[in-house]
């Protein structure tokens, strides 16, 4: 797994590539609290986790971003998952973690 | 070594109701169109080949119990749900027939769903029968009498006749039993749960780990689950919730999800996973969804040998 972090003007996006599953679930954790620090401290409350490199993420993964919403809503940040691929969107049904985040086709969010 | 369904729901036995039958042979005769059938066979025939299990068939509603013929001579019992009552009258027939009257029980914990089958064990009343009730708990003895006092249940525990031992296991140890090697695993639960591994004289390994809660706070923990379930035949798991529903709502009922059991046998490297303990409001056009979105994510996140994905229905039997 590959990621990076960009500060954008009104969200902190986290670009995320490769696998999310039992070799990579604890640094993709690590990524997401270094995001929502950033945000915290940036007075940012829109981070944007963009899937759009990611091949699929297993329920270490899922449950990683579960243990993020926990922290970022106590902040008052909102996560958002973008750009989602076809193995993704499956995964994110299946699981019903599409009731729980907001999915974006895009990381802009449409205001 | 065979595995025998006889409970797969969780909490509480169910029953379909007039309305949920008549709704099957409506959709099946629909399906049918007219077509006539020569004989049973034929008619069996159809209902495999065009007829999903939840439209031709039911998973059941009896709570946790399965049976284990480890070729061993006595019986290996995993849990006492209501299940247990039909297994009972199953073994008196086989006793009639010389099978041997000591039955080897394997309770993962206490709680209601998984005791609730022992006050209609028939071959408890046979003085002849010896049952033996292994738990990591130290009051196993103490859930079932308090069953069966009279607030609860007219018969006393102590109108049973049959030899009843209880005999403590330790988490870690391994244990020969009657030929078949156990060992047990601590698990999360309210008031605690225990898995089981069992392996026979041909190195056939099964898991039963059921009402095992895997909370996002310790995943660093699944390592022992994986050490546990290490290249098992079969792995009999608690799949009650989806993911969401385990880490939201119902997060701390003690329960698990499909995509956790699938990623630790894949881990493991087990070769089939049985999705067990039912959700009771779950129809069984829920749970027959539910099974197929897991073979589905089981392909979705293979990276090695592909682990088969079964429904545990009541009456399952599977030979490894």
């Amino acid at each position: 797994m590959e990621y990076s972090l960009e500060r954008r003007d009104d969200a902190i996006i986290v670009q995320v590539g490769g696998r999310v599953d039992e070799s990579s679930w604890e640094a993709f954790g690590a990524a997401l609290e270094e995001a929502i620090d950033q945000a915290r401290q940036g007075g940012v409350r829109d981070l944007v986790i963009d899937l759009g490199h990611l091949d699929y993420m297993s329920s270490r993964g899922l449950r990683a971003l579960t243990v993020a919403k926990r922290q970022a809503d106590e902040g008052e940040i909102v996560i958002r998952l973008a750009s989602p691929n076809e193995v993704m969107r499956e995964i994110l049904a299946i699981s019903r973690y599409d009731k729980l985040f907001m999915i974006t086709e895009t990381i802009e969010l449409k205001r | 070594m065979l595995v025998r369904f006889w409970g797969t729901r969780g909490s509480l036995p169910v029953a379909p109701t007039a309305d949920t039958i008549r709704q099957k042979i409506v959709h099946a005769l629909l399906v049918a169109n007219g077509t006539s059938f020569a004989d049973a066979a034929e008619a069996e025939a159809f209902i495999d080949n065009e007829l999903g299990f939840a439209a031709g068939a039911t998973y059941g509603g009896a709570t946790p119990c399965v049976e284990l013929e480890a070729g061993s001579g006595s019986y290996f019992i995993c849990d006492m749900g209501s299940g247990l009552r039909s297994f009972g009258l199953s073994s008196m027939k086989r006793n009639a027939e010389g099978h041997r009257k000591t039955y080897n029980f394997f309770l993962s914990h206490l709680h209601w769903d998984h005791i609730m089958g022992f006050p209609f064990f028939a071959p408890a009343f046979d003085p002849m029968a010896t049952i033996r009730v292994h738990a990591a708990h130290p009051d196993a003895e103490d859930a079932l009498r308090r069953q069966q006092e009279e607030i609860s249940f007219p018969v006393p525990f102590d109108w049973l006749r049959a030899d009843i031992q209880f005999v403590q296991l330790t988490p870690g140890e391994a244990y020969e039993i009657d030929g078949v090697q156990v060992e047990t695993a601590r698990q999360q639960h309210s008031h605690v749960s225990y898995g089981y591994r069992f392996t026979d004289r041909d190195g056939r390994t099964v898991i039963y780990s059921t009402d095992s809660e895997h909370k996002p706070d310790n995943m660093e923990d699944e390592a022992a689950f994986i050490t546990f379930f290490r290249e098992a035949d079969l792995v009999i798991c608690d799949t009650m919730y989806s993911l969401a529903e385990s880490v939201t709502m119902k997060e701390d009922w003690g329960h698990s999800s499909n995509l956790v059991a699938i990623d630790l046998c894949h881990e493991a490297q087990a070769k089939c996973l049985a999705l067990f303990h039912h959700e009771p409001t779950y129809a069984d056009e829920d749970i027959q969804r539910m099974h197929e979105e897991s073979i589905r994510y089981e392909e979705l996140t293979r990276n090695g040998p592909p682990l088969e994905v079964i429904c545990a229905y009541d009456g399952l039997e599977v030979r490894l």
